[in-house]
């Protein structure tokens, strides 16, 4: 069944209809929000909202885009009204899960290098600008065409290029002098 | 051997996560539950609760005004059985006194 099909059934009133549109895009929020919060617990919380929204609001929907396209808007939306939202208590996270960080594979020195390197990317990651880190999350958590990023941000693809690019450099300017280009 | 770059590394990783195989349920709950909480309490049914208890609190009032007291003096006097309950009457006797 299509996603329109699906829709019309929701706004009909059948809830078994939303069941199977949740079904179908939930890794898709997942997986954006992680690019946002990178904690499985906060992606979850996020999915959570994302589509209790959604639910609240279908009736909202025009069809003037892809369904797709709206549902990544309110996720990037709510991803970032998230980290407004839990700063302080992000910062306490952050340093708690290199302390609980566990792998049989490496050794408790590489761990602890691992864990401090994941910990510095996704801070060069969560400190780019705003609209960057949007299109570097959506182009590479998402693997989404320019195009596409284009409709959900609502900018042209010439101006996602450019914000791809000026993400790349951001990330490598930060990174550079610890982590390989 | 081509060695992953360590921010792709980190994507990757967490790309593998998986959310939570129950979250699809969690969600239809919680909208179960709103629509419940939505329809356990119509309009209606507050609307009729409040009039129903103005109207028991006007009933009391109208029927506490409508109170005329009747009674006379004479009726009030006759209450009084002060007659009928002779004090004396429990004072115990003298030859009771003696036992």
């Amino acid at each position: 069944m299509s996603d329109e099909q699906l829709i019309k059934e929701i706004t009909a009133g059948n809830d078994t209809a939303f069941r199977t549109l949740m079904e179908r895009y939930q890794r898709q929020v997942f997986r954006t929000a992680m690019g946002f919060v990178h904690m499985k617990e906060d992606a979850e919380d996020i999915t959570q909202e994302v589509f209790i929204r959604v639910y609240q609001s279908l009736h909202t929907f025009q069809g003037e885009s892809e369904f797709s396209t709206w549902l990544y808007r309110i996720t990037v939306n709510m991803s970032l009204n998230f980290l407004r939202r839990n700063r302080k208590k992000r910062v306490l996270q952050s340093l708690e899960t290199l302390f609980t960080l566990r792998s049989d594979e490496k050794n408790p020195l590489e761990e602890m290098e691992s864990a401090e390197r994941d910990r510095r990317i996704r801070k060069a990651i969560d400190t780019l600008p705003e609209r960057q880190r949007m299109a570097f999350i959506l182009s590479r958590y998402e693997e989404l065409p320019q195009k596409k990023i284009a409709a959900v941000m609502n900018r042209s693809e010439g101006a996602v290029e450019q914000l791809l690019q000026r993400a790349k450099e951001n990330l490598q300017k930060k990174l550079s002098p610890t982590i390989g280009k | 051997m081509h060695r992953e770059h360590p921010i792709d590394e980190l994507i990757r990783r967490e790309k593998e996560t998986e959310p939570n195989p129950f979250l699809v349920t969690h969600v239809m709950a919680k909208i179960e539950g709103a629509k419940k909480m939505r329809h356990s309490t119509p309009l209606w049914q507050s609307l009729t609760l409040a009039a129903g208890m103005a109207a028991v609190v006007f009933l009391g009032i109208s029927i506490g005004n409508s109170y005329v007291e009747n009674g006379t003096t004479a009726v009030a006097l006759n209450i009084n059985d002060r007659q009928i309950e002779n004090l004396g009457y429990y004072n115990f006797g003298d030859d009771e006194q003696g036992q």
